[in-house]
This record gives structure tokens, C-alpha cells and sequence, in this order.
């Protein structure tokens, strides 16, 4: 009985038991940065002699910190709205076209999201410097969106792989143009996958640093970029401190995402 | 093949349906395949034509070494993720769903995560005085402390935690495909859970593993944040030797010709994947 969770006897406490373990070993690296960057010790002593808010105090005090954070959350945003847009046009043609090739298509599209980061790095980096958009805003988004493209297409088109078409036909037997069964029948119904295309492409903006590391200038650094220039000059607890902002938005995020599913949903 | 020769059967077919691929397809082909090929072209003309770039990578025991690093911690990486991504993907395949949605919610909290937050975390946690040394001693299990982080231990460390969620992920929905009656069935015919695990369980797993270990080993022979940071300088992995190559070294041609070695190897790797799950699923599972 293998596969009865009520009835597998003595293997139930064992794998229960190896699976808290686990569970405690993925969130004991979340707990521990925010736990550290409320500790007095700037040597990032655990436990801690005592607690502060100092890094905090020195997190916002830095305009750099905050500008990075600025930053990379407009290019995110600029990424998310051009991937999904995209995205979906790539999608509807995908699931829908009735072409030759739509597997090799397809895979060309997911190409992104498996070939090593480092090696488009260099590539887009060479690319960039001969165009003159090293180190843009323009240069960022592009790049970025060819990386968040598959993880926009991904949820997209398998939302619409789940809607009836004859739903959206049927709008249009009953005098609907093609455009308005499409905006008004058929975006609504997979306005889930749609939400999720644009939380995954913003996430794999936001989280990006080997490109961003390559693209960055003095002037245009993301958040990333700026954690990994600390983290391989002074392991200062700031880092903790700006970590910790970042678990918490990422629990906002989880948090808004499971309300919304469930609200869409119903 | 040519994208205008696929493009120009299609539109013969069903022109509505294939035209709004054209926004993706100039995104990719300008800003990815290009910039790709250039650096490929860049691998064999730079500093002058010819292999030598390749012939100095493959013939220099320096760089053979990095190569070497690489696969290992690849595999080491892949081998332990399965073996403990196996019990959780089992467990949350099975048990009750109030109880699957915290597990599931702790792994993607993990996931979501900023990773070079997640990499800072391991780092200050394996240091010589970190949390995870000073417990051990305390404990009494050593009395040294030991070396876990600039080496192939801390890599593999943090390598194993970051590809957790993507091993266990695509693995409960394959277990969750396996019928129970199969097991059901066994245990009536009198085979002992073991016999079963071995027989019925774990080979009716084998593409869900084989699909993910394929999926992590790829993903790790390419990975720069985590062991750039772990690692070492004498035990550096490929995508952070390509990364400096071009960075620190300057030295375009030996960059590029390494980037394509690694390109050659994944993409094969993916190939065989594909060929393993099909497309959808290989997509699907990340």
C-alpha cells in the first residue's frame, strides 16, 4: 500500500519524519537572514549578542540601495508587460495555428529557458556593446524578456490548451466579432495562466543577476547587481537587511497570488 | 531550417494563426539566436581563424580541470537531489491536501526567494564560525571546524539546496500518476513493501526521475551565482571561468569557445530529454 498515505505503517513516521527534515532544510536559509539582519553583530555572529534595527537604519539611509530596488522593479514591470504581451500572441498562434513546425517553433521559443544564463550573458553583452545598448534601460528590458518570454508562453498557452474554443465560437454565431469573443469570452477564461505569465516574467526579471551583472554601468545597477557587488567586497548585514525586504515581498507576493487564484476561481 | 521557409508553407495554410508568432519570433531571432551565433562565429575567428581556441581548451590540463570540476559537481549535485527529492515528492504525492499545501507552500517560498539572498544565507551559515560548525561542536561530533564553504563541499551544498523545488516539483505529479490499485494489486498477490518499492514503485517513477535528474544535471553544469560564491578559486566551475574569461581576462575568443562547448553539451543533453518526456512535459516540469 504504498501509495495509501493511511496505510503505509512504519514507513509513514520514517518518510514523514526525512520530509519535515527536508522542509526544514528549505526554509532554514529564509528564517536565518531575516533572524540576522535584526542581530547587533556586524560580524554576523549567530546567535546574535543582542538585536537592532541599525541595518535597517543604514539600508535606507543609502540612496544607492534604493535606487537599485527602483530600478529593477521598473525593469521587471517593463519586462512582464512586454513578455506577456508577446507572449500571448505567440501563444493563441501555437495552441491555435495549424502550421508546419509548430513543435520546432515552440521549442525555439523555450530555447531561453534552458540554454545556460552565462552563455546568452556574453553573447547579448557582445551584441549590446556594438549596438551602443550596454548598460540601458532598453538594453535591460530586451534581455530580459527574451528570458522571461518562455515563462510567460509557458502558463499561457496551457491555459488556453484547457479552453473549449467552441465557447468562443459560439460568441461569434451569436454576432460577436472575432476580436470581441476573443477579449470578452475568451481572455477572461484564462485570465489565470495570463496572471501567472506576468508574476513569472516579472520574478525572472527581477531575480536576474548574470546578465544584469554583464549589462550593468556606475549609473544602471539592479538590485541583484548591487547584493553581488556586497557579497564579494564586505559581507555587511545590510545585505540581510535588504534580503529580508526581499523574503517579505516575495511572502506578499505568494500571499496575493493564492487570494487572487482563489477569487478568479471562484 | 529556415524560419522564412516554415513561415512561407504556414501563411499558404492558415495566415490568421501564424502571425502573431512574428513578435516572438524577431524578439528571439534578433536578441537570442544572432547574438548566440555571432559569439560561435567569435569562437573560431578571435584572435585569428581557426580551432585553436578549442585546441588551447581542450589541451591545457588548467582548463581540463574545470571540466572535470564541473561534471563532477553536476553529478554529485543531481545524484543527491534525487535521492532526497524522492521521500518528499512521495509523501506530498499522497498525503492529505491540508498538509500538502504547507509543504508546498514552504517549497515555493524557497524557490521565490531572491537567490543570492538564499546563496548569502549558505554562505554565512557554512563559514568556519558559522551557525552550522559552532552547533557541531557544540554538540561534540567534531572538534574542528570544518572546511564546508570555498570548496566543493559548499558548492554542492547549495547547488543541491537551490535545485531541490525542481526536482520535487515535476516528481509528485509523476508519482501522482501512478495508479494505487498497481500497488493495491501487488501487495494482494503477497509482495512485501520492499518488493513492491522495488518492482512496481520505483520503476513506474523512473521517467519522472530521469526527466528531473536530466533537468538538474543541465541546470547545474551551467550555474554561475551559486558556486561562483561557494566555490573556491582553485575548484572554479565552467560558467564562472567563461565569466571571467570575458570579464576580468578579456580574451574574447577562449570565452566564446568555452560558452559553446557548454552550449553543445546542454543543448544535446536537452535533445535527449525531449526525446525522453517530449516537449510539453520537459516545459511543463519547470
Amino acid at each position: 500500500m504504498l501509495l495509501d498515505y493511511d496505510r503505509l505503517g512504519w514507513l509513514k513516521p520514517a518518510l514523514l519524519a526525512f520530509t519535515m527534515l527536508v522542509a526544514a532544510f528549505l526554509l532554514l536559509p529564509v528564517i536565518f537572514i531575516v533572524l540576522l539582519s535584526f542581530g547587533s553583530s556586524r560580524w554576523l555572529a549567530f546567535p546574535p549578542p543582542g538585536w537592532t534595527l541599525k541595518w535597517y537604519q543604514e539600508l535606507f539611509a543609502d540612496p544607492s540601495w534604493i535606487e537599485a530596488a527602483l530600478t529593477s522593479a521598473r525593469i521587471a514591470a517593463m519586462t512582464a508587460v512586454l513578455a506577456v504581451g508577446i507572449g500571448m500572441l505567440a501563444s493563441f498562434a501555437l495552441v491555435r495555428g495549424n502550421f508546419g513546425g509548430r513543435e520546432i517553433l515552440r521549442g525555439l521559443l523555450l530555447t531561453p529557458m534552458v540554454l545556460p544564463v552565462v552563455v546568452f550573458a556574453i553573447a547579448i553583452y557582445a551584441f549590446f556593446l556594438r549596438l551602443g545598448l550596454g548598460g540601458t534601460t532598453v538594453g535591460f528590458v530586451i534581455a530580459h524578456t527574451v528570458l522571461a518570454l518562455p515563462f510567460a508562453i509557458i502558463p499561457i498557452a496551457t491555459a488556453l490548451e484547457g479552453f473549449d474554443k467552441s465557447i468562443e465560437d459560439a460568441a461569434i454565431v451569436c454576432g460577436a466579432s472575432p476580436m470581441q469573443a476573443k477579449l470578452r469570452i475568451t481572455l477572461p477564461s484564462i485570465r489565470i495562466g495570463i496572471f501567472s505569465a506576468a508574476i513569472f516574467s516579472f520574478l525572472a526579471s527581477w531575480d536576474e543577476v548574470v546578465v544584469a551583472i554583464f549589462m550593468a554601468s556606475p549609473t544602471l545597477q539592479t538590485l541583484p547587481v548591487k547584493i553581488w557587488g556586497s557579497l564579494r567586497s564586505d559581507l555587511t548585514p545590510v545585505i540581510a537587511a535588504a534580503s529580508s525586504l526581499l523574503v517579505a515581498l516575495t511572502l506578499a507576493l505568494m500571499v496575493a497570488t493564492a487570494l487572487l487564484r482563489r477569487k478568479l476561481q471562484t | 531550417m529556415s524560419v522564412e521557409a516554415r513561415q512561407g508553407i504556414a501563411i499558404t495554410r492558415v495566415p490568421a494563426g501564424l502571425g502573431g508568432l512574428v513578435p516572438a519570433l524577431a524578439l528571439i531571432g534578433l536578441f537570442f539566436v544572432v547574438p548566440v551565433l555571432a559569439l560561435l562565429l567569435r569562437s573560431v575567428t578571435d584572435p585569428a581563424p581557426g580551432l585553436q581556441n578549442y585546441a588551447a581548451l581542450l589541451g591545457d590540463g588548467t582548463y581540463a580541470r574545470v571540466f572535470f570540476n564541473t561534471f563532477l559537481v553536476a553529478l554529485v549535485v543531481t545524484i543527491v537531489t534525487v535521492l532526497v527529492a524522492f521521500p518528499v515528492a512521495w509523501m506530498l504525492a499522497i498525503m492529505p491536501p491540508a498538509l500538502a499545501s504547507i509543504l508546498f507552500g514552504i517549497i515555493i517560498l524557497s524557490m521565490w526567494t531572491n537567490l543570492l539572498t538564499r546563496t548569502y544565507a549558505w554562505m554565512v551559515l557554512l563559514q568556519r564560525t558559522g551557525v552550522i560548525n559552532r552547533a557541531l561542536m557544540a554538540v561534540g561530533i567534531i572538534d574542528q571546524p570544518l572546511p564546508l564553504i570555498n570548496n566543493l563541499t559548499g558548492v554542492t551544498i547549495g547547488m543541491v539546496y537551490i535545485m531541490l523545488p525542481f526536482m520535487i516539483l515535476p516528481l509528485v505529479g509523476s508519482l501522482r500518476a501512478i495508479d494505487p490499485m498497481t500497488l493495491r494489486a501487488a501487495a494482494l498477490c503477497g509482495a512485501s513493501p520492499l518488493a513492491a518499492f522495488r518492482r512496481i514503485l520505483l520503476p513506474l517513477s523512473l521517467p519522472g526521475i530521469a526527466a528531473g535528474g536530466l533537468m538538474v544535471f543541465v541546470m547545474s553544469l551551467g550555474y554561475f551565482v551559486t558556486p561562483a560564491l561557494l566555490g573556491g578559486t582553485s575548484n572554479m566551475m565552467l560558467a564562472e571561468m567563461i565569466a571571467q574569461m570575458i570579464q576580468s581576462l578579456l580574451n574574447w575568443g577562449l570565452g566564446s569557445a568555452a560558452a559553446f562547448i557548454l552550449l553543445i553539451v546542454t543543448m544535446a543533453l536537452y535533445a535527449l530529454q525531449l526525446r525522453l518526456v517530449g516537449a510539453k512535459r520537459t516545459a511543463g516540469g519547470v
